[in-house]
């Protein structure tokens, strides 16, 4: 199949997926007890007055109908505006998701410069000291969680040890974020974390495999050295599965954020959708999953198309 | 070193480049010590082959791998592997790795059995031959380039500059092995290890193959230390023989004495195992082999089989002397002659009849004809061979018998009954009476049962009535059947060898007492004796029981002796069957000449005769001619 056929699948696939994220998002939502009304207009307000806000805002129709309505405003681009701030959510989208687009791909790039070459040192070094100590770890990074990692990490390196700041850049703009890069360590850095056990752990069980593999064998028997092999076979090799998988890891990136962003002060998307979610404002819930979701599909299929170019096998069907 | 190496061929006198001088290895598990080689002595001197023989377990990979210094982590090996002829030798068993990568691809290189994984996915064959190049010599990529497109041209790639960018699984299995093996020769090695290079291909891939390995080696000089367990392949390629047994060698010397005249009982046992295939025009030599081989064979089975209409049709084939061996029945006591009453009936009943049958997969331009028009059928207490090369279609013909694979056209009739007008629970009921053995042994049993659970599952789903203890004893006796300890029923089938495990699958695939076995290569994986043994097994059983058999298998010797009619298919199609004698002695196309000229048998003079007909008959019908001729067939 040519590349361009298969893209326009994908992006049709993606599509579909999305709209079905958004249906379940929607109905969840709205499946919550409670509702936006009350918390806009605070415990003192009378029936009529939530009654007229929830006709105001269309929440008194039924589902379908709201939801079809939704769907219409989006195809113009328009996520509705947000009951607590009073901004439309793509313009609230638009000023926070760069920064933590920002702060996810520093966390990915970061912990996957670090978990790549761990994790092929740990299958070189298998069931030695060094393969022990990083597998426990990463258990202990895998396992902790990171609102827990940010304050031992605010803690030991902003408290005890004075090296970076607390608190994260503060600001609007992506220039006022990089004129701060020491603010952004530790952030990153607790992002980072958990990328770093995950796929350190793939690319340990890739390599491991990849070494048993027939071709190795050959290659030693043509006289290429050990470090050769590694560098120019067994990498490439490895790769291929933990590129797979980083598509499906871009919403636990996005989850993590959401923590990050919370616990370091940082005014993006995650925090936007932390304090949309305690007051159940809709529209902006609704179009913070709907990028994440965006996210993801692209995320996959990004790692899908990298794994066309590194694999030629993917491309012809053959593997 | 005993007294016959010293015979060997006109290289003697040389030094050798290889030469092993009390070799052992010892691997450590967690169980302990396992020695897998003890005492190995021997020697390779340029330009010759020695074919290190033996069953599986034999240790003959394992003294491969120690003398290109490839042993595993938990080995460990003692005494001396030399290499190298004049100037420097060394030790493989105490060099250092380094010393080691050193050496291999230049002195020393090999070919492996499984072309399919022995390259590397991701990188096109053109730089993985010239990574090889430039392991050990210092010149630039575009130089080691232009050398990597020579080999190809060299193995008989047909268009290197173009091939020498693809990658590996744009090439089929054939011409995969021919680029490991450009790899192997790309620095002119003084040794070439070859582990089972052919086992994993066609007969007619592995003998271009064969005849490539041997041009190179003639050409250049090269040892080789061939490792197979296919006596054709040895009597085809091999100036001496050495037999391995349990991690010694048993028995060496030229390979005309140890493969016409065996002095170790072993190698006789090994020898009269294996299934030899009978051709018409096979040049008069033969008897006295055979009867040394096998000893005790009958005498009167013997008998010359004019057959001189049958070899005018062939252009290339035995000009000379034209007897052809009439093979005896092997397996069981039933005379496996064709019956004439049941192959002129053209009704009667059929326990399966596949009628005009296709099988597509895909749509469109992108269609592939699995099956294409295949007509076949077997009657009760017959034995019918598909046979083929792989991709011919004949393990798709049996799944729809099985009736697993539902045809795109074209009819199947099970017992009677067709398939695609019978419900779903009748189809059910239908395919308890046909049982299913499958070719490998460790895959086709849940690792998780026990082997009465394994043999006792169709009687679950089928006869649910069935009290445990009744399923118990019913277990018992059909593990007995298959001439294994009822013991065996409370046992894992990872404690069964692999025979023992076939056993157990045809234990189970006769639990509902069938009408028709399905039986696909169900001895390829297992060594020659073992293979007797369990055709064997399945002959008396068929005898006892009275069940029809289809037998897919690419062995056409298994076949010849197994089975009463043939099918042979090609490509979804079948071209042509009949009567196994019949279509096998005198075939009636090209395809099956051909494929039965590709076969290799265990006879060195024979072999010989045989393949300078193949070649010559290649070389004058065929484009093939390129890679098969000039070979130094005469050798």
């Amino acid at each position: 199949m040519s590349t361009f056929l298969y893209l326009i699948r994908r992006v049709l696939q993606a599509l579909a997926v999305i709209l079905i994220v958004t249906v379940a998002t929607f109905c969840l939502l709205h499946a919550l007890p409670g509702g936006p009304a009350r918390g806009i207009l605070g415990p003192q307000a009378t029936v009529q007055q939530i009654a007229q806000f929830n006709h105001e805002q269309s929440l008194d129709r039924p589902l379908p109908v709201q939801y079809v309505a939704y769907l219409g405003r989006l195809l113009h681009g328009d996520l509705g505006t947000s009951y607590t701030l009073n901004e439309p959510v793509s313009q609230l989208i638009q000023e926070r998701l760069p920064k933590t687009l920002v702060l996810t791909l520093l966390s990915a790039v970061v912990g996957l410069l670090l978990a790549i070459p761990l994790g092929m040192w740990q299958a070189v070094r298998r069931n030695k000291p060094v393969d022990y100590v990083i597998t426990t770890l990463s258990f202990v990074a895998y396992s902790t969680p990171v609102y827990f990692l940010g304050l031992m990490l605010v803690l030991v390196f902003s408290h005890v040890l004075p090296w970076f700041p607390a608190q994260a850049p503060q600001g609007d703009t992506l220039a006022q974020v990089f004129a701060d890069p020491a603010g952004l360590v530790l952030p990153v850095v607790a992002g980072a974390a958990s990328v770093v056990a995950v796929f350190s752990r793939y690319m340990r069980g890739a390599t491991l495999e990849n070494l048993s593999e027939d071709y190795v064998r050959t290659a030693r028997a043509g006289g290429s050295r050990r470090g050769a092999i590694l560098r120019r076979h067994v990498f490439r090799n490895s790769l291929t599965p933990v590129v797979a998988m980083l598509g499906y890891y871009v919403p636990v990136l996005f989850g993590g954020a959401l923590v990050v962003e919370q616990l370091f002060n940082y005014p993006g998307m995650g925090l936007l959708f932390w304090t949309a979610a305690q007051s159940s404002d809709y529209p902006v819930l609704l179009g913070c999953v709907l990028v994440i979701s965006v996210a993801t599909v692209v995320g996959t299929l990004a790692a899908d198309v990298v794994q066309r170019f590194i694999d030629p096998r993917v491309k012809e069907g053959h593997a | 070193m005993t007294a016959t190496d010293t015979t060997a061929a006109a290289t003697a006198g040389t030094e050798p480049v290889l030469r092993l001088e009390d070799l052992g290895v010892t691997f450590s598990s967690e169980t302990g010590d396992v020695p897998a080689v003890r005492g190995v002595s021997l020697h390779v001197r340029p330009g010759e082959t020695l074919a290190l023989v033996g069953e599986s377990g034999s240790g003959k990979s394992t003294v491969a791998l120690a003398s290109i210094g490839l042993l595993p982590d938990n080995a460990r090996a003692s005494g001396r592997a030399l290499l190298g002829s004049t100037d420097l030798v060394t030790d493989v068993v105490t060099a250092s790795e380094r010393d080691l990568a050193a050496l291999r691809g230049r002195a020393v290189s090999m070919v492996f059995q499984e072309p399919a994984t022995a390259l590397d996915p991701l990188t096109r064959i053109g730089a993985q031959i010239a990574e090889v190049v430039r392991n050990h010599r210092q010149i630039p990529a575009k130089e080691a380039g232009v050398l990597a497109v020579d080999l190809l041209r060299r193995v008989g790639i047909p268009d290197p500059e173009r091939r020498a960018r693809a990658f590996p699984f744009e090439l089929s299995g054939g011409q995969r092995q021919r680029v490991v093996i450009a790899m192997a020769i790309a620095n002119d090695p003084e040794l070439l290890i070859a582990d089972e290079p052919t086992t994993a291909l066609d007969v007619t891939v592995q003998a271009e193959i064969l005849d490539l390995l041997r041009r190179l080696a003639v050409e250049s000089g090269t040892g080789v230390l061939l490792v197979t367990h296919n006596m054709g392949v040895v009597a085809d390629f091999a100036d001496r023989v050495a037999v391995m047994l349990q991690g010694r060698i048993v028995e060496t010397g030229p390979v005309e004495d140890v493969l016409l005249r065996p002095e170790h009982e072993y190698t006789r046992r090994l020898l009269a195992a294996v299934p030899r295939l009978a051709v018409a025009g096979s040049p008069a030599v033969p008897g006295a082999s055979d009867a040394a081989a096998r000893p005790g064979a009958g005498s009167g089975e013997e008998a010359g089989q004019a057959s001189g209409q049958a070899s005018g049709q062939e252009s290339g084939e035995g000009s000379g002397a034209v007897a052809a061996e009439v093979p005896r029945p092997r397996y069981g006591t039933r005379a496996r002659s064709a019956n004439p009453a049941r192959d002129s009936g053209t009704d009667g009943e059929r326990v399966v009849d596949l009628r005009d049958v296709s099988v597509v997969y895909g749509r469109r331009t992108g269609a592939v004809r699995a099956l294409d028009g295949v007509s076949l059928h077997v009657r009760p207490g017959e034995t019918v061979g598909l046979v083929g090369e792989s991709g011919s279609g004949k393990s798709t013909a049996a799944r729809v018998a099985l009736g697993l694979i539902r045809p795109t056209a074209g009819t199947v009739t099970l017992f009677g009954s067709d398939l695609r007008r019978t419900r779903a629970r009748a189809r059910r009921s239908l395919r308890a009476g046909i049982g299913v053995v499958l070719q490998d042994p460790v895959a086709s049993l849940d690792a998780r049962m026990t082997v009465q659970e394994c043999v006792a599952e169709p009687l679950r789903v089928h006869r649910r009535g069935m009290s445990a203890k009744d399923r118990q004893e019913h277990v018992a006796e059909l593990l007995e059947r298959v001439r294994l300890p009822r013991a065996y029923a409370q046992r894992a089938p990872r404690e069964l060898s692999g025979g023992q495990r076939q056993r157990v699958s045809l234990a189970r695939a006769l639990a509902l007492a069938p009408r028709l076995l399905v039986a696909d290569e169900p001895t390829s994986a297992l060594d020659v004796s073992v293979q007797e043994a369990v055709l064997e097994v399945i002959s008396e059983l068929q005898e006892e029981l009275g069940f029809a058999c289809l037998f897919v298998s690419h062995d056409l010797a298994v076949v010849q002796h197994f089975a009463e009619r043939v099918v042979v298919m090609r490509a979804g199609r079948i071209e042509e069957q009949g009567g196994t004698m019949d279509t096998l002695l005198h075939p009636g196309t090209d395809y099956t000449r051909r494929l039965l000229a590709a076969v290799p048998v265990p006879d060195p003079v024979r072999q010989r005769q045989r393949r300078t007909a193949r070649q010559a008959a290649a070389a004058g019908t065929g484009p093939a001619a390129g890679t098969a001729a000039g070979t130094g067939a005469t050798a």
